[in-house]
């Protein structure tokens, strides 16, 4: 799953994807590195598609078509040089854009003379290490990556991005383009009481991945409702158990963000919603109930492993062809479509699918957002601590520009965050099966545009979708407590919430 | 007692097996480490040699080949996470830098105050004896925040300054190795009578000189099984090393950040951990005798 | 002696500073106590007497608020009895397992020498890459073991996969909680732990075994004892001593054990696998509550230093 989904499971800031800069060169170091044009997005990509690896396409690693704009280069040396000989640190997961990074590393030193050190632990590691950072104000990290579940939790720790941007105009990057990201990043995301916690860096999202060849084979059609998604997982897992395939698969690991995110989807389906207007958890309401009643349903004809799997192992399910049909991460695509993967081709990408109608907003506590696709997104933030705050703030500009997401989508095919990129030529270029492919752009887009949710945005968000959450539910689907019954298992949630809730004041 | 041929067949044969199958996890961990990722993630069953080779994971992380040039010159995207981060010879050197410092320091430390406990009654011994047992009791998770918070506020993380980083960790490993060390030592000196001490304080040497000229010599192989023990254990200590360091990455820490939730490139995993062994490995070997003595801090000879 | 050894015993010669007392040689190992042993638990404890309130940065001095949550808090329960649990099992199964191995291996012919050094491996192994083999051959999809125990029947694949797997033979039912005894996902971490920890328990028995007196046994079999009567009458009783000093030191160990839980089941699934000192990580490292952390840390030490001294008392073992 996405870096950035690793981090909500630890909830701490998840530092800074920022990845390192970008070295450019000339363009014969670039050819012979070979690594010109890889950019954060390629980073992102991986981190978002499969944190088992980069599913990107590195042969375009150094074509002309990727090369950096030999204007960012001189902006880089211009406005960088000055703070030569200072090192930026960040964590990140391991994911495969550390190939891309590795050589970007050297790109953004060679013209400003800024280090960038990289941290690459798991992400459990990287809230244990952020939380450690934060509250004990070690100032070890320059940038931050913050999940949206956690924007609340560290809004308080970070730069605000546009007025850095105003307060330090010969600092700025020409053309950064505020208005490029999608609004609805913007708003839900990267906005926090007004302002703006960091600047957009990923947005994995949930939409619906099927396995072409297995509904041609079963004449199924395209599916649309959640009715459609249940009926054809269970066709699907009655036709080909025998061959080791099941209908879906989950991301239920016990005491793990991801279980928090299948979760919220399920109910969000159902017309229900995690917080009502009363700032009450309504996840054990009778829409609630019904939507964890079903992914108990889904979890039979899922493979057991499953509530031991987060967005790794599902993605592992996908690319093993294991699965027929899944409502999970865009970030899936370029995976099951790179060279390894035995279901390369075959997965056919259509926006979520819908459920009852949707809780309306102001029914909603907290800020929540019920809709059809959970999305995940992150902002990389500027750490309020870091001891080298305009280093880091030009590296995180052009970690974010338009030239870099647009080139790093092209490496790594995930969605990015700005608009201009999804119209961009060298993207839509890639818009076929094969590794880092982009073709399942158009639907994550048509998801970010329409059907985009959101989490609750409050301080004790990151702990509850992190612990008590996952963990009851975990027990309620291995069996180990509450007896099967769905209802049991979210009052018990219900109450430890809400005391929590009313303690915190809230 | 005479033995039938037959019990001792019997007895040898499952001696063998017992061993052999102790051996199990760890010749599939070998495996692993030669097996390509869709031979490892097969949901068609379990592949024993159903597949062809590679030793491409020890070249990238043991022999620092570039993922990236593999990527390139096979052209194709193997699927995997990218390179820099998986060289591992800078963890090897982390970890045997962390490794013979923590060594240096809990065994040069050590042998003096076993030494002496040894040899000098003084009141409050025992209490000091129970005193180093009790380091031992502690939980590394009782102390790793403040370890944190304490080396910040001295400026000794790594971040701040490489140096004090390696010092810094190296310290603490030598902290707790430093019950095992001592109680150690302190059966080995008790091995050797005081006859041979007073022997030559008589002669006019002190009591240092006593030390540093007879005793100690006499029981260099003491010394070296605790400097094998310290050597295993900072080379395979976790917690701490995750917490405390950034910049530095031992190995264990190392092969940790190869796994993401459900696990990530378990070809990398396998190959810097049966890297890893080796060094151990050997040491454990050869001081094999003096092992037991170690391991129940020197209440038991072998 | 040489001109230098006579200026530096007169150097040495004031009254505490002569290397008869025993000050000057217990100085740096006492110093490096004090810094990194006493200091960081001092703070700790200064860490479990203060708190954070909710939405704010600042600490609090409460020393109350931490040390009464302990006794309130559900988990604790669950992390007691599984701790208790996992070190009686694991410590259980090591000893006989590490003894019968050691009275198999322990004769001088041919090639056991081999065995036995053979044997050491799983101890150079770092802790926390063991449980990483572990992780992957108990895997409900890929993993060999797994595999293996579907074949046997032992298991169902249809069920969650063993270290998700939370059913177990026995629960317990304290203060309104309910713990399970032994779940699945435990014996798996136990697994692990027994598998790296065994050839230990070997090697300390093959030591003890080797240091019996062999006159005992001639006498006994010239009695017309066999060998189970021996063992039970003869072995058992002479190395007890070993035997205490073994469950001792591996005791102590178990019982703050973190990497096998943290790597192959983080605690769960659910609360199955949480045990002291893994809450403890928990608490500081997924929820920044350090001071809450602390507090289980040092209930831990407590109850170490508590268990340790009843046992040597009991068992009268000494330094």
């Amino acid at each position: 799953m996405s870096f950035k989904e690793h981090d909500r499971k630890t909830h701490i800031i998840d530092l800074a994807r920022a990845y390192s800069t970008r070295r450019i060169s000339k363009r014969e170091f670039l050819k012979k590195v070979g690594l010109a044009g890889i950019g954060f997005s390629a980073f992102n990509a991986g981190l978002l598609g499969n944190t088992r690896g980069f599913y990107g396409d590195t042969s375009l690693i150094g074509t002309e078509a990727l090369a950096q704009d030999a204007s960012v280069t001189k902006w880089l040396k211009d406005v960088g040089s000055k703070f030569k000989g200072t090192t930026i640190r960040y964590t990140s997961e391991a994911t495969p854009p550390t190939v891309v990074l590795d050589k970007i590393k050297k790109e953004f030193i060679d013209p400003t003379g800024i280090n960038v050190e990289i941290e690459i632990v798991p992400l459990e590691q990287v809230l244990a290490k952020a939380t450690l950072d934060v509250q004990g104000q070690l100032g070890s990290y320059d940038l931050y990556y913050l999940d949206q579940s956690w924007i609340s939790t560290f809004a308080e720790d970070t730069v605000e991005p546009k007025e850095y941007y105003k307060k330090k105009p010969d600092l700025a990057m020409p053309n950064f383009d505020w208005d490029d990201f999608s609004p609805g990043l913007a708003k839900g995301l990267a906005e926090y009481k007004g302002k703006w916690v960091g600047i957009p860096f990923d947005v994995p999202i949930f939409i619906t991945m099927y396995r072409q060849d297995l509904w041609d084979k079963h004449k199924l059609s395209p599916p649309k409702t959640v009715d459609d998604f249940t009926k054809a997982a269970k066709i699907i897992f009655e036709a080909e158990k025998a061959n080791g395939i099941y209908g879906t698969g989950l991301q239920a690991k016990s005491g793990h963000y991801s279980l928090n995110c299948d979760w919220t989807q399920m109910i969000w389906n159902e017309g229900g919603s995690i917080f009502g207007a009363d700032k009450k958890f309504t996840g054990n309401d009778e829409a609630g109930v019904r939507g964890l009643k079903l992914y108990q349903e889904w979890a039979k004809v899922a493979p057991p492993e499953s509530v031991n799997s987060t967005w790794d192992g599902q993605g592992a399910m996908m690319v093993a062809g294991q699965v027929g049909i899944v409502n999970s991460w865009a970030e899936y695509m370029p995976g099951v479509d790179s060279a390894e993967s035995k279901t390369k081709g075959l997965w056919t990408p259509v926006t979520p699918v819908t459920g009852k109608a949707l809780r309306p907003v102001d029914k909603a506590g907290f800020g929540e957002i019920p809709n059809y696709g959970h999305q995940g997104a992150s902002v990389l933030g500027l750490s309020k601590y870091s001891k080298n705050l305009d280093a880091a703030w030009i590296f995180m500009q052009w970690a974010c520009s338009k030239d870099v997401v647009a080139r790093c989508t092209t490496i790594g095919g995930f969605a990015p965050v700005r608009t201009s990129s999804y119209s961009d030529p060298r993207i839509l270029d890639k818009a076929k099966p094969g590794p880092g492919t982009t073709r399942h752009l158009p639907v994550v887009k048509a998801t970010i545009d329409n059907l985009m949710a959101s989490e609750p945005d409050m301080p004790l968000w990151a702990g509850f979708s992190n612990n008590e959450i996952p963990v009851n539910l975990g027990k309620l689907l291995t069996g180990q407590d509450f007896g099967g019954d769905a209802k049991k298992c979210m009052d018990t949630v219900a109450k430890v919430i809400d005391k929590a809730v009313a303690d915190a004041g809230l | 007692m005479m033995q039938s041929r037959s019990s001792i067949f019997i007895r040898d044969t499952f001696a063998i097996a017992v061993v052999l199958l102790f051996m199990f996890p760890l010749f599939w961990w070998s495996l692993t480490s030669i097996k390509p990722d869709y031979a490892i993630f097969d949901k068609d069953g379990i592949n024993w040699v159903n597949f062809e080779p590679t030793f491409d994971n020890y070249r990238v992380t043991v022999f620092g080949q570039s993922r990236l040039s593999e990527v390139e010159e096979k052209g194709f995207s193997v699927g995997n996470a990218g390179a820099g981060s998986y060289d591992s010879r800078q963890s090897l050197f982390d970890s045997i830098i962390i490794a013979l410092g923590a060594t240096l320091i809990s065994v040069g430390v050590a042998v003096f105050a076993s030494y002496a406990l040894s040899r000098i009654p003084f009141r409050g011994r025992v209490s000091y004896l129970n005193w180093v047992l009790g380091q031992r009791f502690m939980p590394p998770v009782a102390i790793v925040v403040p370890l944190v918070l304490i080396y910040r506020d001295f400026g000794m993380r790594d971040v701040n300054n490489i140096f004090l980083g390696y010092l810094g960790l190296i310290l603490i490993y030598a902290l707790m190795n430093l019950p095992i060390v001592l109680l150690l030592m302190k059966s080995f000196f008790d091995d050797i009578p005081k006859d041979v001490d007073e022997a030559a304080m008589i002669d006019g040497a002190t009591q240092w000189q006593a030390f540093w000229r007879i005793v100690l010599p006499m029981v260099k192989g003491g010394v070296a099984a605790c400097a094998v023990l310290c050597f295993v254990f900072a080379w395979t200590e976790f917690l701490i090393s995750l917490m405390l360091t950034t910049d530095i990455r031992t190995v264990p820490v190392k092969i940790s950040t190869f796994v993401t939730s459900t696990g990530n490139e378990w070809g990398f995993i396998s190959a810097l951990g049966m890297a890893g062994v080796i060094p151990g490995f050997i040491f454990i070997i050869l001081v094999q005798r003096h092992l037991v003595r170690g391991l129940t801090l020197g209440s038991l000879k072998e | 002696m040489s001109v230098t050894d006579k200026k530096i015993s007169r150097f040495l010669s004031t009254s505490w500073m002569t290397s008869e007392h025993p000050l000057p040689w217990l100085l740096p190992a006492s110093a490096l106590m004090i810094v990194f042993g006493i200091y960081p638990l001092l703070y700790a404890i200064w860490l479990s007497l203060h708190r954070v309130p909710a939405g704010r940065r600042q600490m609090v001095f409460d020393p109350l608020f931490n040390w009464t949550k302990i006794f309130v808090d559900p988990n604790m329960i669950a992390a007691l009895v599984n701790t208790f649990v996992y070190t009686f099992v694991a410590l259980t199964l090591q000893m006989i397992l590490g003894l019968s191995i050691a009275l198999l291996l322990d004769t001088d012919r041919r090639g056991y020498s081999i065995l036995r050094a053979i044997m050491t491996l799983p101890l150079v192994m770092p802790p926390a890459v063991t449980a990483m083999i572990f992780l992957l051959m108990l895997n409900g999809s890929f993993g060999v073991l797994a595999h293996g125990l579907f074949a046997l029947g032992v298991l169902d694949p249809a069920q969650p996969p063993i270290l998700a797997n939370g059913s177990a033979p026995f629960s317990l039912t304290l203060l309104g909680e309910t713990v399970k005894i032994l779940p699945l996902a435990m014996m798996g971490v136990i697994l692990a732990d027994v598998w790296q920890w065994t050839p230990f328990m070997v090697l300390i028995m093959l030591a003890g075994l080797r240091s019996l007196p062999k006159e005992p046994f001639e006498a006994a079999a010239i009695d017309g004892a066999n060998s189970w009567q021996m063992f039970v009458r003869l072995t058992l009783p002479m190395m007890s001593k070993v035997i205490a000093i073994a469950l001792l030191i591996r005791g102590i160990d178990i019982f703050r054990m973190v990497d096998y839980i943290h790597v192959m089941t983080a605690r769960g699934p659910g609360t199955a696998t949480l045990t002291l000192p893994t809450y403890a990580t928990q608490e500081a490292f997924t929820k920044g509550v350090f001071n809450y952390s602390s507090t289980i840390a040092l209930v831990t030490l407590i109850l170490i230093i508590l268990t340790s001294t009843l046992f040597m008392k009991i068992f009268r073992v000494r330094l």
